[in-house]
């Protein structure tokens, strides 16, 4: 496969490499991100999460007793980051990333390797069992698949009540109460709190699990690919739900997926990770209009455009991720990067401030271009 | 912060996307996880066929032996190889329907005594091998890291001993003749196969989304283990289970068969079926009966094994 | 098969297809009564959301339906020949040669204990006499077009040593090795990432014009569609609810269902605060509502549709099973039309489509 600029449908119209300015740039309706933000009292308040040098190594292990340490798949790799106070900060990333791994390592859900994570001021990895306890009702989950995800031998009001019964409410019908109007704030039947999860479609039953989630009122959700399995009119659905909630309780949330469009659409800030780091983080509309690092370029070039009167830039990587157990030296996407030079070989580039908060880790940051993109001729008025 | 109108705004959207959702779902009746796995069972043929069989035969093992008595084994004169009666000649209910054996035995009341014995000790060494496999598996699978390593050689090495050459052992060193040491000889070396299962179980459910979801809503150890991991872990126990009940039936047999089960002062299968081998030529029929209600027992526990790993699979879901 | 045939007609034309499956629950009408032609170097896009009946069309078309399920009428004629008259070991040549399927997850459809190079070389040799030796020559030949670096020693390898992109090439490989006119395509991206969702989309774009191949795409994903097809067909429960060619689609599509669809996705290039939704839910296959399969979640519903819609033309190429007159108006009959009086209007509009 070369390396070499195409652009879709038919690939004849823009010749390869740039050089031709940007026709018809980008448009972008409506508020900005920062805009969103400002919205909803956001920005002004402190970071909530705090995540620092995080890192999380799979150790892979062998020998009789399976005790010998042979090598590590570095899952994350050094990863800061802050999400500040109201504000839904989106992750994006191919499979094998690390980006799944980081959300389980933030929700304690797995041990991590070093680094820390603060929530509110408090370090998360140095509390106790009971802190932790106590914690959890702040940090919550939604996670991807809503059929492994709700557990098929209980009614719904079990599943959604289970964090209030874990936490002290022991009374049933006071419970039940709860759970009748969290199940009415998530736009499902409250009459359904004896059915089991086999009888509600795939959206509902993320409704289901988004609903447990808010059952102990948190002020954090790490959202893990919560739309990716579901249909194309269900994940609308679900999407616009996430974002009235966050208005209606004030909501911060971590949100990873693979699809940037989704992430975007989200976000008000949005992070790119690739083989376990971060590469490029910046405001939503601002990666997307001014992408910083060729990875974020390719990444965005590849999402085919729901128009085909619309021609994007297409830049087609080469070769397929190199594995996280032994992740290229210096940058960790020279192998597959078309801007790759001698230096991206041997040294690592730091995530830095390009330019009004936009963090990107590459060498050549300021000289990435925008995406062309185009309107096709003859084409019909939108 | 919400206006007022935003959030009535949201609430009337809320309303209207539970009642356009609600409609699908209203036409699916009402149905527990419980009932779903029943309705799966009785779908089942074979293993409803055999759920009847084991009953008859339980019935058979509990009701015969307790009304006629010491019949089984009081031997009475003049009565050797007769023929099947249902009164005596004095006019007492005999239950000698299936004639006497040589030694003036009544053979269905001893037939009876025989299932009584060996489903005891089907049922009792399931229930020692449950309770072992489901706590070292459930510690191995729980846990993980070198604890799994440490119990799951420590089932290799149980595995790598040939079984039939251990329980004959134990039953040698401990009494042989004695029905418990039989019941914790086949208990002691079957384990092994349960502890796998429940173990594998156990590893694949910690990565599974809802006991994640259970940890991070700061749900206990313990609360995870018996709600969220055990419940669908026992699903292939109760099968297991299930098919080792015939497997010790027949472990039993085998062990009685060669001499090493229980005394001949007491009856089981296996002893019916030595005690018939000399005279298989001139009484077939005492072959016959226990092995009848041996392959019985063990068809009808494996037809019953199948329909609940059928029923029980949460993947066959009865709805699409 | 002559140059003339294939300059006559379409490749592929399906014609009122019905596969039902016949479970215990009731019969389930996956694939009722859809209509429509693939020409030749053409690619169809079809798309609809999952139960809709657009995998099981393609493997109608194959011939691959399984108990419980049959095809129950209907016919699908390849080059004029119908192949649902074909007996099986003549069906069997048919596949793999004139007409070749990629599936969603390669691993499943590659055999783990063969070489790559191995199970391209038995395809080739199925359906074409060559020797060992030349099978084996076109499949590094052919894992070479699909752009796979370094062939000779990918062919070598198996499919577990490959990662998904690159099983998905030597599924493509496969598929291709020997010429066929039509290749199905059943959601051959969806388990990829993005980048290798491009590459692979790039790959078939190439082939497509060399060989000048048609293609049936299967996908959810409006984007994918976009990018490749020519043509578009909407799926919705079992039925074809809107057809045209791929700029009227997006541009100007007519059902609700399909301006729904298009309308809920989340774009790059825009920032909307709320997304449009089609509200509720795919209504299950064995509970459909009677007339319109689509009233419950269309935000135009009127009394009318309680009797089943024509599927008629509504413009130049441009079909759409919706009772709204091509400019989105209420019917001539009355939107509160029912009974008798609207399935005559239904039956006429149908009629005129032919």
């Amino acid at each position: 496969m070369t390396d070499r600029t195409v652009v879709t449908p038919t690939g004849s119209d823009v010749p390869s490499g740039d050089g031709e300015p940007a026709s018809g740039s980008v448009t972008s309706g409506g508020q900005t991100s920062a805009e969103r933000t400002a919205a909803r009292g956001g920005t002004g308040r402190g970071p909530l999460l705090e995540v620092t040098d995080l890192v999380k190594h799979f150790d892979i292990r062998g020998g009789l007793l399976g005790i010998s340490k042979l090598g590590a798949v570095r899952a994350v790799d050094g990863v800061s980051f802050s999400v500040k106070e109201g504000e839904t900060l989106g992750l994006v990333g191919e499979s094998g990333c690390g980006k799944t791994t980081l959300g389980k390592v933030i929700l304690r859900l797995l041990p991590p390797t070093a680094g820390e994570v603060n929530f509110e001021g408090k370090s998360l990895f140095r509390l106790g069992s009971r802190e932790m306890k106590a914690a959890r009702r702040d940090i919550q989950v939604v996670f991807q698949d809503p059929y492994a995800s709700l557990n098929p031998r209980m009614s719904v009001g079990e599943i959604v009540g289970e964090g209030l019964y874990v936490h002290g409410m022991t009374n049933k019908r006071e419970r039940e109460s709860a759970v009748r109007d969290l199940l009415k704030r998530v736009g499902l039947n409250q009459q359904h709190i004896h059915r089991y999860p086999h009888e509600f479609s795939g959206g509902q039953r993320q409704r289901i699990g988004i609903a447990r989630a808010l059952a102990l009122r948190p002020k954090f959700i790490v959202c893990d690919e919560p739309v990716s399995a579901l249909d194309v009119s269900i994940q609308s659905q679900v999407l616009n739900l996430l974002s009235d909630l966050q208005d209606e309780f004030q909501l911060t949330y971590l949100f990873i997926a693979h699809n940037l469009a989704v992430v975007k659409h989200l976000s008000t800030r949005v992070g790119v990770m690739y083989l376990g780091k971060i590469v490029e983080l910046s405001d939503a509309d601002e990666l997307y209009r001014n992408p910083a690092h060729p990875y974020t370029k390719a990444l965005l070039s590849a999402i085919p455009v729901p128009d085909p009167t619309i021609r994007r830039e297409r830049i087609v990587l080469k070769g397929d991720l190199p594995s996280p157990a032994n992740p290229p030296s210096g940058c960790r996407f020279h192998t597959r990067c078309p801007m790759a030079q001698e230096i991206c070989k041997t040294e690592e580039p730091p995530l830095r401030d390009v330019g009004g908060g936009h963090m990107s880790a590459c060498h050549f940051a300021e000289e990435v271009t925008p995406l062309e993109e185009r309107r096709a001729p003859g084409s019909l008025p939108a | 912060m919400v206006s007022e109108a935003t959030a009535a705004e949201i609430e009337r959207r809320r309303a209207e996307e539970a009642e356009a959702e609600s409609a699908e779902i209203d036409r699916i009746p009402v149905r527990t996880y419980w009932q779903l796995v029943r309705q799966r069972f009785m779908k089942h043929r074979l293993a409803v066929f055999g759920v009847i069989v084991l009953i008859v035969l339980a019935a058979y093992a509990i009701i015969i032996p307790s009304v006629t008595g010491d019949a089984w084994t009081k031997t009475q004169l003049f009565r050797d190889d007769a023929p099947p009666e249902i009164f005596s000649e004095d006019g007492d209910l005999t239950f000698a329907v299936l004639g006497y054996n040589e030694n003036g035995q009544n053979l269905f009341a001893r037939l009876g005594k025989a299932t009584q014995t060996s489903l005891m000790i089907g049922l009792a060494a399931v229930i020692i091998i449950v309770v072992i496999g489901v706590f070292i598996g459930s510690i191995a699978g729980y846990v993980g890291g070198w604890m799994d390593n440490l119990l799951m050689r420590f089932v290799d090495i149980m595995l790598s001993l040939p079984a039939l050459f251990v329980i004959l052992m134990i039953t040698a060193f401990f009494g042989q003749g004695n029905v418990w040491v039989v019941i914790f000889a086949i208990g002691l070396t079957g384990w092994t196969t349960a502890a796998r299962l429940v173990r594998a179980e156990f590893l694949s459910l910690r990565e599974v989304d809802y006991v994640q979801a259970a940890r991070a809503l700061g749900a206990s150890p313990r609360r995870i283990i018996l709600r969220h991991m055990l419940p669908p872990a026992m699903a292939p126990i109760v099968v297991a289970a299930t098919l080792g009940i015939a497997d010790s039936v027949v472990v039993e047999s085998a062990l009685s068969f060669l001499g090493f089960g229980i005394g001949r002062d007491s009856a089981s299968l296996g002893t019916m079926l030595q005690n018939a081998r000399d005279y298989f030529f001139s009484g077939p029929l005492k072959v016959v009966y226990p092995g009848v209600v041996l392959i019985l027992i063990v068809l009808s526990a494996s037809f019953l094994g199948d329909g609940l790993r059928d029923a029980l699979d949460p993947r066959q879901r009865v709805e699409k | 098969m002559t140059v003339t045939q294939r300059q006559v007609g379409p490749l592929l034309e399906i014609k009122g297809i019905k596969t039902h499956f016949f479970t215990q629950d009731g019969v389930v009408k996956a694939v009722d009564d859809v209509t429509f032609e693939i020409g030749h170097g053409q690619t169809l896009g079809v798309v609809g959301e999952s139960g809709c009946g657009k995998s099981i069309t393609s493997l109608s078309v194959m011939r691959l339906i399984e108990r419980p399920g049959r095809i129950v009428a209907g016919e699908i004629l390849l080059n004029g020949e119908n192949l649902l008259a074909k007996t099986d070991a003549d069906m069997r040549d048919v596949r793999g040669d004139q007409v070749s399927m990629i599936f969603q997850e390669p691993m499943t459809s590659l055999n783990p204990v063969f070489t790559c190079g191995d199970q391209i070389a038995e395809a080739v040799q199925q359906h074409t006499a060559v020797s060992r030796r030349e099978a084996w020559d076109r499949a590094i030949e052919m894992l070479r077009v699909v752009g796979i670096p370094d062939a000779k020693r990918r062919a070598n390898e198996h499919p577990h040593q490959l990662s998904g992109g690159m099983r998905q090439r030597v599924m493509i490989a496969m598929a291709l090795s020997t010429d066929p006119d039509l290749l199905i395509a059943d959601e051959p991206t969806t388990a990829l990432d993005v980048t290798i969702q491009a590459q692979i989309l790039e790959v078939m774009r190439d082939l497509r014009e060399k060989n000048r191949m048609a293609i049936m795409l299967i996908t959810h994903d409006l984007g994918v569609v976009a990018e490749m097809a020519d043509e578009v067909v909407v799926m919705y429960a079992g039925k074809v609810v809107e057809r045209a060619d791929v700029r009227t689609v997006f541009g100007s599509p007519h059902h609700p269902y399909t301006q729904g669809l298009l309308l809920s996705i989340p774009r790059l290039d825009e920032r909307r605060e709320r997304l449009e939704v089609i509200k509720g839910t795919v209504p299950s296959p064995l509970n459909l509502p009677t007339g319109c399969l689509f009233k419950r979640r269309c935000p135009r519903r009127m009394k009318v549709c309680d009797t089943a819609p024509p599927y008629r033309e509504i413009g130049p190429d441009h079909h759409s099973r919706c009772w709204l007159t091509p400019n989105g108006e209420p019917p001539d009959v009355g939107a509160d039309a029912e009974g008798a009086e609207a399935e005559a209007a239904a039956e006429a509009l149908t009629v005129e489509a032919r």
